[in-house]
Parts: C-alpha cells; structure tokens; sequence
C-alpha cells in the first residue's frame, strides 16, 4: 500500500473535520474523493503531508510511519528531517499554484531538486525541461508566474511537484481557481500522469474527471467518508442517501 | 547691502566648506556603516524570532523592548560616558556607531519580521510540500519576496538615520551638526548657522530619497511579482 490511513481523527478546538477515516491507496492507483465543501476532503490530504496533524489515528506512507497520534499528542515522535523525507516522495499541487513569484518558471521547477535532493544544476534543468515539455511549457520557461494564466501556472506547479520525482502526487482541488475554459488543459496533464501509471489522490469537484479517471472515487461528507467505490457505481448507483442527494445537486 | 547683512553672508560662505566637509567625514560614513551593521541586526533577530530559535527569541526581545523603549540620546551617554566606569573606554565614532547600530537593528528587525509574515502561507506550505526546510524556505523562498516588501520602510529608516546622526554630537563627534555649534559659539549667529546646517541635511536626505525611489524601481522591476 503506498497510504494508507487509520482511524485518523481531526479537531479544530471542538469542531470535529475528520471522524474515523480509514483508507488506502494502492501503488499506481487513482482515487478521486468528492463532496461538499467543508466535508474534510482538503484537510485529510494536507494531513498526508504534515500541512495539517491529525489529532488521533495514523498515517503510513509507502510503509514508513508518517504520523501517530492520540488527542493531539504524539505517539511516535517523527523527526522533522524523516517528515520531510517522506514529503519528497508525495508531490503536492494546490488549489491557488503557489508557485515562487520572484523565481522563472524554470527556476520554480529546479529549486527543490537542487537545494533538497543537491543535484547538479545542469541535470536540474535538463530535468525541468523535459517536465515543462511534458506540461506543455517549454516556451514559458524564462517567464515570471504572474505572467501566465492559471491553467499555466497550474501547469508549472505540477511541472515542479513532478521535479522531486514523487512516488505519489496530490491533488487539493487543482482547478478550482481556474477560469472554466482553463480547466481541461489542466485536467489533460493529469489524466496523462495517472496513464502513466502515478499513484494519486485528487480532490475534485470535477465531476467528468472522476468518472474517466479514477479507479476509486470516494464520497465524503461531514468529515466522514460515506461511501467508496468503482466510479460505475457511485454515479450510477450510489448505495447511500446522503450521495444522491450530494450528486443530484451537483450532476 | 547693511553691514550686518554682509557679515552674516560671509560666515555663511565661510562655513560651508567646514559643515559640508563635517557631513562627508563623518555624518554619511556614521549613517552608511550604522545602517549597513544595524540591517545585519535586523536580519538576524528576524529570522530568530521567525524561526523562533529557542534560547535567542527571548534575548532576542529583550533587546528590541530597551532599545525601542529607552530614548536613543540616553543610549548614546551611556555607552560614552557610562561604559568607561565599568572599565569599557570607546572613543565617540565608536559609541555613535554602535548606538546607532543598535537602534536600526531593533527597529528594522521589526520591519523585517513583518515583512516576512506577509509572505503567504501558501508559499511555505508549497515549500514544505516540496521538502525544503524551514531554514531552506526562508532563504531561498520568503526572504527574496520579504525584501521588496521591506525596501520603503527600511529606506525611511535610513532617511531617519541620517538626521538622527545630529545627536552624535552630544558624545563630541565632529560631525555635521557639532560643527555647525562650535561655528556658532564663536560668531554668536545661531539662526543663520543652524539653517545652514538643515539646509546641508536637507540636500543629504533629498539626494537620498531620490536613491530610495530609483531602487523602489529596480526592486519592482526585478523582483517581478
């Protein structure tokens, strides 16, 4: 299993975001999870990298213990150099890009592969040109974030998450701030990495990429996961009430 | 012309050699090292506080709560005239400079540590995201975006800087203002001489600003945002 998650519980204060989830990804699996806003579908990722702790439960990444925890405090104590190990392995891409403003496009892509992994910069931008032709950037790769639309700068996150060569990419909403018309090209780049067999997990609202990409397509809603399944089934033949009523509304 | 009237001309042509000259020699090196020492300091107690390294965060605030709490004139008679009686003689360039040093570095530690906070979160997280340490992340990622964000309240700093060097003078550096005194003392025309003397800090801070918004713009053009 490449994740695998267990009895994890979040609080914010008293509000409960997580309760109970238990899930695992296969290597070279897609899974997509859908549901409202404010179901804990951004929160349960972001706890797969540390950006949020989890308060109790536990978190394996490629069978190495990411996190322990019982209300709020450690069970395992994890170095911040070992967390920091794990998140090489797990590409992020986020909802707002949150590309590096002072830097190219190139210079994006190049950074942690040479400040983390110290590679030569010669291979680093070797590397990061083989990405930015991969997303379909070469010809941007001396200009400035700002200068690109967000489908390019979407484009350029996921070019730079690739550059740390992950065994895993997240996906937090990846087209959410986008323009509606900017949204297949991004769509398009990571249906072509999910074909070349990635292990991903995508929060979507993209209801179309769901169905067409992934293998699993899990439903969350209030901080629970309510159902999981085939994308066949949750969209043809969804078991639970609370996933109607979320997909009528929303297909 | 009346007498008096030519009189007063001449002590002015007289003295402005002798004030520009105070100003070269030790008012602008006093501002430049000051400032050049005290961004240092800035810089350092910033990162401490925003990376919150443990033993120095507290040291680290102590020193901003004197020095921005205890008036900057006080600061400069203690360490001339108060720091030979424990055994620590300066003489007054070295006094004024560290005085001064110390003053930029509180404030503009301030000024640094908010620029670095409004750096969005965003910008860390994708950082960490992509494995590079905290230390990594300020480096490379948040301090490059935090100096443009800095650059006008550190340059009104420095402007402040180089009048506030005119205190200097109580601790017997020649500098510009001591000059213009002791020009005074002796030909009793104090309103004309301490005009001369704003008049020459007047130019210094003007040129100066024209500097501040020259580099505004090449921060703004090569820092593209």
């Amino acid at each position: 299993m490449m994740i695998k998650i267990e009895k994890v519980y979040k609080k914010f204060g008293t509000l409960e975001v997580l309760k109970n989830i238990n899930m695992e990804v296969a290597q070279g699996e897609v899974v997509c999870i859908i549901g409202p806003s404010g179901s804990g579908k951004s929160t349960l990722l972001r706890s797969l990298n540390h950006l949020e702790r989890i308060s109790s439960g536990r978190i394996i990444i490629d069978s190495e213990l990411l996190d322990e925890r019982k209300d709020d405090i450690d069970v395992h104590k994890i170095s911040s150099k070992k967390v920091l190990e794990i998140c090489a392995e797990l590409g992020m891409v986020f909802q707002r890009f949150n590309l590096f403003p002072h830097m190219t496009v190139i210079e994006n892509v190049m950074l942690s592969p040479i400040r983390v992994k110290k590679v030569d910069k010669k291979e680093a931008e070797e590397q990061a040109l083989e990405l930015l032709r991969k997303v379909g950037l070469l010809d941007k790769k001396d200009v400035y974030p700002s200068k690109l639309s967000g489908g390019q700068q979407q484009r350029v996150a996921i070019a730079r998450a690739l550059a740390m060569k992950p065994k895993i990419m997240l996906f937090d909403e990846p087209t959410s701030a986008l323009d509606p018309e900017l949204v297949s090209e991004v769509l398009e780049v990571i249906k072509s990495l999910a074909n070349e067999g990635m292990t991903m997990l995508v929060v979507t609202h993209e209801m179309g990429f769901a169905k067409e990409v992934a293998d699993r397509v899990v439903f969350m809603d209030n901080g629970e996961i309510i159902e999981e399944n085939i994308p066949d089934v949750i969209f043809k033949n969804p078991i639970h009430d609370r996933t109607k009523a979320f997909l009528s509304k929303i297909l | 012309m009346s007498d008096r009237m030519v009189r007063i001309v001449e002590i002015l042509i007289d003295s402005f050699l002798p004030l520009l000259k105070a100003g070269l020699a030790f008012t602008v090196p006093l501002t430049i090292i000051s400032f050049l020492l005290g961004l240092m300091v800035a810089f350092i107690i910033a990162i401490i506080k925003v990376l919150n390294i443990k033993p120095f965060v507290s040291i680290a605030s102590f020193y901003v709560w004197i020095i921005r709490g205890t008036p900057l004139l006080v600061q400069l008679f203690i360490i001339f005239y108060g720091l030979p009686s424990v055994g620590i003689t300066l003489n007054a360039m070295t006094s004024a400079i560290i005085g001064f040093t110390l003053s930029v570095g509180a404030y503009g530690s301030e000024i640094v540590r908010a620029a670095i906070l409004s750096v969005s979160k965003g910008q860390w997280e994708a950082a960490h995201a992509l494995g590079l340490t905290k230390k990594k992340t300020l480096f490379y990622v948040i301090l490059p975006q935090a100096v443009k964000v800095a650059v006008p309240s550190l340059s009104n700093s420095f402007i402040s800087l180089v009048k506030d060097t005119s205190l200097a003078a109580a601790v017997t550096v020649k500098e510009l203002f001591q000059v213009a005194q002791q020009i005074t003392a002796r030909t009793y025309e104090p309103l004309w001489l301490y005009m001369e003397a704003a008049a020459i800090y007047l130019i210094f801070c003007t040129i100066l600003t024209f500097g501040q918004s020259k580099m505004e713009v090449w921060f703004s053009r090569h820092m593209a945002q």
